[in-house]
């Protein structure tokens, strides 16, 4: 083993629990990174607080669920609605700073609103997280229902394959939602409303000029994309089956940030297929084997994928799908 | 000529603006009166606070003081969107092209009434959104012609020259059809041939439509062949208005220019 530099052992690509894995974390951050898409590719809104979308949404809904006793079903649109109206919330005094400060306010409370949820013990659980709650003998998990959904799913899928990946529901779910978000959002971005968006990236004084309320444009980029970020909290929650403040450090924000960058601005195709190369590369390395302690080797697996955006962004700046034009056309 | 045209009353009242970056006094209690169906200039030396009092009077900047009354509403408090949507819209001195954005999108971004641009349309008046964007469409189009850029409505606004962004600007703000355009130098950086199509079209849109102007420049040439009344700053004051030829010979305005004793 220590031998052979860089050997890579390629039974794990054809493992096909790999790939579910990889291919649900990838969905989650497509997810996310067509909200970033909406904020940073049409509206020229610098977003760096999804994460904390993510865990206002995952949590109101796990809180819901297990603290007031909602069923799943119903929590989901109202945690959905919470998320909207704290985007609002955010965007209604901080839209108006230019863009770089915005990011830094965007920032800022994804960091308020984890840091809450590792305080705020009684209603997060704090750093035990949140999953079940127990009275007596009775269990209560905030994704009980998705569970049933899920073992249904694989009953049916159960009829032609004997043995099916348990992840699968959850992945299909997971790709409709971004094949919906991806396509509803194309739709919108090529109608009179997407146009004003762009406009507002492009010049927001000249849109101003025009008649256009540019601040309400912005709060509903931002509040689409705390939608999304909702829907992408929904997902890790069910996915790792647990709520915990250490799943939305800002480090979330960037990789979906780094599928941005890989897919190209301005593009929703580009942001599932970059969300898939990103994930498959930072997971793939992992079997890379090098000479080298595992921790060495878990750093450099972040080395090699930073050296490939670097890489991109000297040769391809505009990434994979993204419009050149779109870039490096400036007055 | 064209001196018969400010026949009815002011479109346009601004009273004692004043606007201070610091100690400054840009604007310094300017007032002035645009009347309805007028073209009028509005000239003055470098640092005049002409530029400043148009982003106040549009409402890009606040003010520290003064009214202003556009066909008698007040709108020196409103947000700049709502002072367009009113009807009195400007242009940039130095131009605000939508660069990434395709001539004819930049066009069309400018109609008022389209349904789509609220986002619930989108969803439950498609077919509203879709008529009114190929009325929309046409009319683009048709300006476009009219300023010799349809031959350029498919390319990226960034890709035109200077001269063509003036007046792919220019034809954007005649897209919100104002009533009160306000023209920051229309003419600077544009060759004579495209200045003259452009004047000629004010001429006629104030002749068709009754289009009001009020335009600022340095071109004397054009100030006084083409406005009915000057408006004249210096050191952030009115300090004369009339007709073109009362104003030229105004020895407050000589001195203003020559720099001679206050």
């Amino acid at each position: 083993m220590t031998s052979l530099p860089l050997a890579v052992s390629f039974e794990a690509f054809t493992n096909l629990g790999f790939w579910s894995g990889v291919l649900v974390t990838a969905g989650i951050y497509a997810v996310v990174a067509l909200g970033l898409q909406l904020n940073v590719g049409y509206t020229g809104i610098i977003n760096f607080g999804q994460a904390g979308f993510m865990a206002v949404g995952g949590y109101s809904m796990a809180i819901l669920v297990l603290e007031a006793g909602l069923s799943f079903w119903l929590a989901l649109p109202a945690a959905v609605l919470i998320t909207m109206a704290f985007g609002v919330l955010i965007g209604l005094p901080s839209l108006r700073l230019r863009a770089d400060y915005f990011a830094i306010v965007t920032l800022a409370m994804a960091e308020v609103v984890r840091l809450t949820a590792q305080n705020a013990r009684g209603l997060t659980g704090g750093n035990k997280g949140l999953y079940c709650e127990f009275e007596g003998v009775n269990q209560t998990c905030f994704d009980d229902s998705w569970r049933s959904v899920s073992e249904w799913m694989l009953g049916v899928v159960e009829n032609f394959w004997s043995d099916p990946e348990p992840l699968l529901p959850l992945l299909l779910v997971i790709w409709a939602t971004v094949a919906i978000g991806a396509i509803g959002l194309g739709y919108v971005q090529k109608t009179p409303w997407g146009r004003v968006l762009r406009a507002v990236r492009e010049d927001e004084d000249a849109a101003r000029a025009l008649g256009k309320n540019t601040l309400l444009y912005k709060l509903q980029s931002l509040a689409i994309s705390a939608v999304l970020g909702a829907f992408a909290g929904f997902f890790l929650a069910l996915f790792l089956a647990t709520i915990h403040p250490d799943d939305y450090e800002p480090i979330v924000t960037f990789f979906a940030f780094g599928v941005l960058i890989l897919g190209g601005l301005a593009s929703y195709r580009g942001v599932a297929i970059g969300a898939i190369l990103l994930w498959t590369l930072l997971e793939g390395t992992r079997f890379v084997e090098l000479p080298i302690s595992e921790e060495k080797t878990a750093a450099l697996r972040f080395a090699i994928v930073g050296a490939v955006l670097i890489g991109l962004m000297a040769f391809r700046p505009q990434g994979l799908f993204g419009k050149r034009e779109e870039m490096v056309l400036g007055d | 000529m064209a001196t018969e045209a400010a026949n009815g009353g002011a479109l346009l009242e601004v009273e004692g603006v004043v606007k201070r970056f610091g100690g400054i006094r840009a604007v310094d209690g300017a007032g002035f009166d645009v009347a309805a169906g007028s073209i009028t200039a509005l000239i003055g030396p470098n640092g005049a606070g002409k530029t400043t009092l148009f982003n106040a009077i549009t409402g890009f900047q606040r003010v520290d003081r003064g009214s202003a009354c556009f066909a008698g509403e007040e709108i020196l408090r409103l947000p700049a969107y709502a002072i367009a949507r009113r009807g009195m819209v400007r242009t940039f001195q130095i131009t605000r092209a939508l660069a990434a954005m395709p001539v004819i999108d930049n066009m069309t971004l400018a109609a008022t009434d389209q349904p789509g641009e609220r986002f619930r349309n989108l969803f439950f008046r498609p077919g509203a959104v879709r008529s009114r964007e190929r009325e929309v469409h046409a009319q683009a189009m048709e300006l476009l012609e009219v300023f010799n850029l349809g031959d350029l409505a498919a390319d990226y606004a960034g890709t035109l020259s200077g001269g063509q962004r003036k007046l792919l600007e220019l034809a954007r703000a005649l897209m919100t059809r104002p009533r009160l355009l306000l023209l920051d130098e229309p003419m600077a950086g544009i060759n004579p041939t495209l200045g003259r199509r452009l004047l000629d079209h004010m001429q006629r849109l104030r002749r068709e439509q009754g289009m009001t102007f009020l335009f600022v420049e340095h071109d004397m040439e054009v100030v006084m062949n083409h406005s009915d009344r000057v408006i004249v700053m210096a050191e952030g004051k009115v300090i004369a208005a009339g007709e073109p030829h009362q104003v030229r010979e105004d020895p407050a305005v000589i001195d203003a220019y020559l720099g001679g004793p206050a």
